[in-house]
């Protein structure tokens, strides 16, 4: 079964509809909204309101289901 | 003008008309990102966060305003810093309590003792991440008490002067109200 989920870009408020498979991993989910906008995925994490979301964690495992809001949050390094 | 302005940014010529400056910060961002960058100055660590804030055009000239900061914990050493991985779910809380929608505008980080540039490191995630027009990086220096503040310019960062304002209801007079003095008869 499918799930439509929305990403948003935190730096910039833009947003793009994601068509999930119970299947598919977060780390896949920011693959994808990462390549949308292109950025660089590993400097990305993604959030279901206060929660963070892992990387290996299926669309089911991190229980993500139809219409949730997901965002994608930039994760700087400073040197 | 801000007492920890840089050399550089000190004799850049003053604006004789209004203009739109490329960055405004809130007194209560201002202040939260120099208490944050004082508080790991004994131990020389950096600290960082991200801008919160919007974006507004005017006659056609973008700028940004920083109205907040969200933070959480470090992993940070002199030279280097990052948000801890078990960290994530406090930066989100930070970010949801500001109390306005916001935008990341843009990241803040300290170099303690080590003056205020653009390492490779912060051009890096500059390029990176916030490569939009109105992204905005504040460096702050605790030890020198130093700040600047850059954007990405044509493929590379460039400086860009800021101003510090008082929202509203952070002016000590907000809310009161001047009355007439009632002149004796």
């Amino acid at each position: 079964m499918s799930v439509r989920v929305r990403v948003r870009n935190a730096e910039t408020g833009s947003t793009v509809d994601m068509e999930l498979e119970e299947e598919n991993t977060v780390q896949e989910i920011i693959e994808g909204a990462a390549g949308y906008w292109e950025k660089d995925a590993g400097a990305y994490v993604i959030r279901k309101g206060k929660k963070l979301l892992r990387g290996q964690q299926t669309v089911l495992g991190a229980s993500i289901t139809h219409s949730d809001d997901l965002e994608l949050i930039p994760d700087p390094e400073g040197g | 003008m801000h007492k920890w302005l840089i050399d550089q940014e000190r004799m850049r010529p003053s604006i004789a008309e209004p203009a739109i400056i490329p960055l405004y910060i809130s007194k209560i961002a201002e202040e939260k990102m120099r208490n944050h960058a004082l508080s790991k100055a004994h131990e020389k660590l950096e600290v960082m966060g991200l801008m919160l804030g919007q974006v507004f055009n005017h006659d056609g000239v973008e700028y940004t305003i920083v109205r907040d900061v969200a933070t959480t914990d470090l992993d940070a050493s002199s030279t280097r810093v990052r948000f801890r991985r078990d960290g994530f779910e406090k930066l989100f809380a930070s970010m949801d309590d500001v109390g306005f929608d916001h935008l990341v505008t843009g990241w803040y980080h300290s170099h303690p003792g080590h003056g205020i540039f653009m390492s490779p490191t912060d051009v890096d995630t500059q390029k990176g991440m916030f490569n939009s027009s109105f992204h905005r990086a504040v460096v702050i220096d605790p030890i020198s008490k130093e700040i600047g503040a850059y954007r990405l310019g044509s493929g590379d960062v460039e400086p860009v002067p800021f101003v510090i304002y008082w929202e509203e209801y952070q002016n000590p007079y907000f809310g009161t109200t001047v009355r007439k003095r009632k002149l004796a008869d």
